[in-house]
C-alpha cells in the first residue's frame, strides 16, 4: 500500500545557518498511522512540519502527501491535510463560528454567506455536532477575545477536522492545556480516528501521549536518532526488570544468584532483576522464598526517549 | 484520486463549488469579508478612518485654501477633496494589506497559506475587504462637503465615489508590493506612512503638482498614486471649463497606467511575499 507520507533525504538549511535544522532525514508514514514525532527543543521537528504543511520550503529532498507530490501539486496536497499549529492560528477578531466558515470557504466546501443563518443546513449541523463533541456548545458564537487557551484548542480542531483531511497534521496540540482539556481533546481525536481512519502526525512534549501512537520517531540535531513502535524502542534502550524484597534477603540474593540471574540492590536495599521476554512469571514461579515486596518495573517511553537522548549526547560528545 | 480527496470533492460537489474559478472566487470573498467584519468590529479604527481625511481636508485642506489659493484659475476646496478621496482610499487599503505582515508574526496567515488556494486570490481578498472597509472613511469626507460648504455638483461627486473600488484595488496592489520586501511589522507601519503620505504631497492629492519640475517633477510621474489622482479629477472635471487647468494626463493614460501598476505590483509583491515567507 502507497504510504500517506513519503519523505526522502529531506534536509532544510535556514539562510545564514551554520548547520541544517533538517539533516537528510526519510521515512514513512502508513494510512491511518498515528505517527508521533519527538525531540527536543531546537531538534528539526517544527522545521520539518512546516515544510510537510507547505508553509516553509525545503533545501532538497523529496515529499509525498496521500499521493501527491509537493513541489509539483502543492495545493492537492493542502487539500488532503489538517494542521493544528503549534501556536493559536485564529483571528481573534472574529468569533470561534466566523474562523470556521472562513476556513470552510477556503477550503472550497461551502459557498461562503456573510451570516451563519444563511449558511447551508448541512453546514450549521456539522457545526453544532462538532462544538457539541468537543464541549464547546453555544461557546463557538462567541468572541475569540473571550476564548481560554483550552477553547481556542478546541476550535481550532473542529475547524481542521471539516474537510474530514486524509493526514492531520498536530504540531504540539496540547502545550498550554489543563489535564482535563488534554483529556477530551485525545478522546475526540481517538474518536476521529476509528471513524475516519485518519492518518495522525504528532510531534509533543507530553510522552505520554506518543505512547498510544503506532510508531515513534525520534529526531536530534536534525537527524533521524530512531524509529519504530513505543514497545520496540523500549525494549531496544531499557531493561524490563522486577523489584523484589523478602524478611531473608541473603536467601533471597542467594536464590536468585542460583538460578543464574545477577541480582542488584537499589538505593532503597530492594533487589532488582532485569528479564527477557513478555513476562517475569516464569521467574517468579521458580522462587521459593517468601517475597515481602513484588514489583514490575515496565519502563515508559519516556525513560527510552530521556536514556536515548542520554546516548546520543554521550556519543556526540 | 485518493480517498480524502474524495470526500473533499464530494462535498464541493454538493455545495456547487465545483469549478476552481467558484472555490477561488468564494475563498477571495470569505477573505474580504473578513476584512470587512474586523473593521465593523473595531469602532476605534472606524472612528480613526473618519477623522483622518477630516483633519486634512478641515485644517491643511482649509487653510491652504483660505491662504494660497486665490492664484489658481479654479475653485482649490473641490480640487483638494477629490484628490483626498483617492489617498484616502490608497491610504486604507494599503493599511488593512500591510496587515498580513502582522498577521504573519502571531501566525494566522499560516491558516490562510496552507488552504488549498491561489496566494493570488489571499492578496486579492484582502485587497478589496479592506478597500470596501476603507470606503467608511468617505462618509467623513462628504461630511466636510457640508461642513466647509464646498460648493460641488453630488452628480459628479457620486461619479467619483464610483470609481473608489478602482483607487481601492490600486492602492491595495501598492501594499502587496512593499509587504513583498518587508517583513517585520514595526518596520511595515512605518511603510504605510512613507507610502502615504509623500504621495499626498508628490502626487497632487493636496496641493497641486501641473508646474512640478526638476526632482519634484519627476517624482511626481512616478508615484502611482499621481496616476489615480488624475484620473479621478478627469472624471469629476469632465466637461468643465477647469478641466485644462485641474487634470494632467488624458483619462486612457492615467487608466492604464493604474491598471499597470496594479497588475506589476500585485504579480510581483505576491511572489515577493510568498517567497519571503516560505524561503526562510
Amino acid at each position: 500500500m502507497t504510504p500517506m507520507i513519503q519523505v526522502e533525504h529531506l534536509v532544510k538549511r535556514y539562510r545564514k545557518a551554520a548547520t541544517a535544522a533538517v539533516d537528510d532525514i526519510s521515512f514513512d508514514v502508513g494510512a491511518g498511522e498515528m505517527f508521533a514525532f519527538l525531540g527536543p527543543n531546537g531538534a528539526g521537528k517544527t522545521t520539518t512540519i512546516s515544510i510537510l504543511t507547505t508553509t516553509l520550503a525545503k533545501t532538497s529532498g523529496t515529499i509525498r502527501i496521500d499521493g501527491h507530490d509537493l513541489d509539483r501539486d502543492a495545493t492537492a496536497v493542502r487539500r488532503s491535510i489538517g494542521i493544528i499549529f503549534q501556536n493559536p492560528s485564529v483571528d481573534l477578531h472574529l468569533s470561534g463560528e466566523e474562523n470556521i466558515r472562513l476556513h470552510v470557504a477556503l477550503y472550497g466546501l461551502y459557498a461562503y454567506r456573510p451570516f451563519y443563518r444563511a449558511m447551508p443546513a448541512a453546514y450549521r449541523a456539522r457545526i453544532e455536532e462538532l462544538s457539541e463533541v468537543v464541549g464547546l456548545g453555544a461557546e463557538v458564537f462567541r468572541p475569540l477575545k473571550t476564548y481560554s487557551g483550552g477553547m481556542k484548542r478546541k476550535l481550532e480542531i473542529i475547524r481542521s477536522l471539516m474537510h474530514r483531511p486524509g493526514v492531520l497534521f498536530l504540531d504540539e496540540p496540547t502545550s498550554g492545556l489543563d489535564p482535563v482539556s488534554r483529556h477530551s481533546l485525545w478522546q475526540y481525536l481517538r474518536r476521529v480516528r476509528a471513524a475516519d481512519g485518519t492518518t495522525v502526525f504528532l510531534t509533543t512534549h507530553y510522552l505520554e501521549e506518543a505512547e498510544e501512537a503506532d510508531r515513534v520517531c525520534v529526531i536530534d540535531h536534525g537527524r533521524i536518532a530512531t524509529i519504530g513502535s513505543p514497545d520496540e524502542l523500549k525494549a531496544d534502550l531499557l531493561e524490563r526488570s522486577i523489584v523484589l524484597d523478602a524478611a531473608d534477603r541473603p536467601a533471597l540474593l542467594a536464590e536468585l544468584r542460583g538460578l543464574g540471574v545477577l541480582p542488584s540492590v537499589d538505593e532503597d536495599g530492594l533487589i532488582r532483576v532485569a528479564y527477557d521476554g513478555p513476562t517475569a512469571q516464569p521467574l517468579v514461579g521458580r522462587l521459593a522464598t517468601p517475597l515481602t515486596v513484588l514489583r514490575v518495573h515496565d519502563p515508559s517511553l519516556e525513560e527510552a526517549y530521556v536514556e536515548l537522548l542520554r546516548t546520543t549526547a554521550e556519543s556526540a560528545a | 484520486m485518493s480517498a480524502n480527496e474524495a470526500t473533499t470533492t464530494l462535498v464541493a460537489e454538493r455545495t456547487g463549488l465545483r469549478s476552481r474559478f467558484a472555490r477561488e472566487a468564494n475563498a477571495t470573498f470569505a477573505i474580504a469579508w473578513r476584512e470587512i467584519l474586523r473593521a465593523v468590529k473595531s469602532p476605534l479604527s472606524i472612528a480613526f478612518t473618519v477623522i483622518f481625511p477630516v483633519i486634512f481636508i478641515g485644517i491643511l485642506g482649509g487653510s491652504i485654501s483660505q491662504n494660497l489659493s486665490g492664484a489658481l484659475p479654479y475653485a482649490y476646496l473641490p480640487f483638494m477633496l477629490i484628490g483626498m478621496i483617492a489617498n484616502t482610499m490608497y491610504q486604507g487599503t494599503i493599511t488593512g494589506v500591510t496587515n498580513l505582515v502582522e498577521e504573519r508574526e502571531n501566525d494566522f496567515t499560516a491558516e490562510l497559506f496552507v488552504a488549498p488556494i491561489s496566494r493570488y486570490s489571499v492578496l486579492l481578498g484582502k485587497i478589496i475587504g479592506s478597500g470596501l472597509a476603507s470606503l467608511v472613511s468617505l462618509v467623513g469626507i462628504i461630511a466636510m462637503i457640508f461642513v466647509m460648504q464646498i460648493p460641488m455638483n453630488f452628480g459628479d461627486l457620486l461619479r467619483v465615489i464610483a470609481l473608489a473600488p478602482v483607487l481601492a484595488l490600486a492602492g491595495g496592489s501598492l501594499g502587496v508590493f512593499f509587504i513583498g520586501f518587508v517583513q517585520d511589522p514595526k518596520v511595515a507601519g512605518a511603510g504605510v506612512a512613507l507610502l502615504v503620505f509623500p504621495q499626498m504631497f508628490l502626487a497632487g492629492a493636496l496641493i497641486p503638482v501641473a508646474n512640478s519640475s526638476g526632482v519634484l517633477g519627476l517624482l511626481a510621474k512616478v508615484m502611482p498614486m499621481t496616476y489615480s489622482i488624475d484620473l479621478a479629477r478627469n472624471i469629476f472635471y469632465a466637461g468643465k471649463p477647469e478641466a485644462p487647468f485641474t487634470v494632467l494626463n488624458s483619462p486612457w493614460l492615467d487608466l492604464a497606467v493604474t491598471v499597470g501598476f496594479f497588475l506589476v505590483f500585485t504579480i510581483v509583491g505576491t511572489y515577493l511575499f510568498v517567497r519571503a515567507d516560505r524561503n526562510r
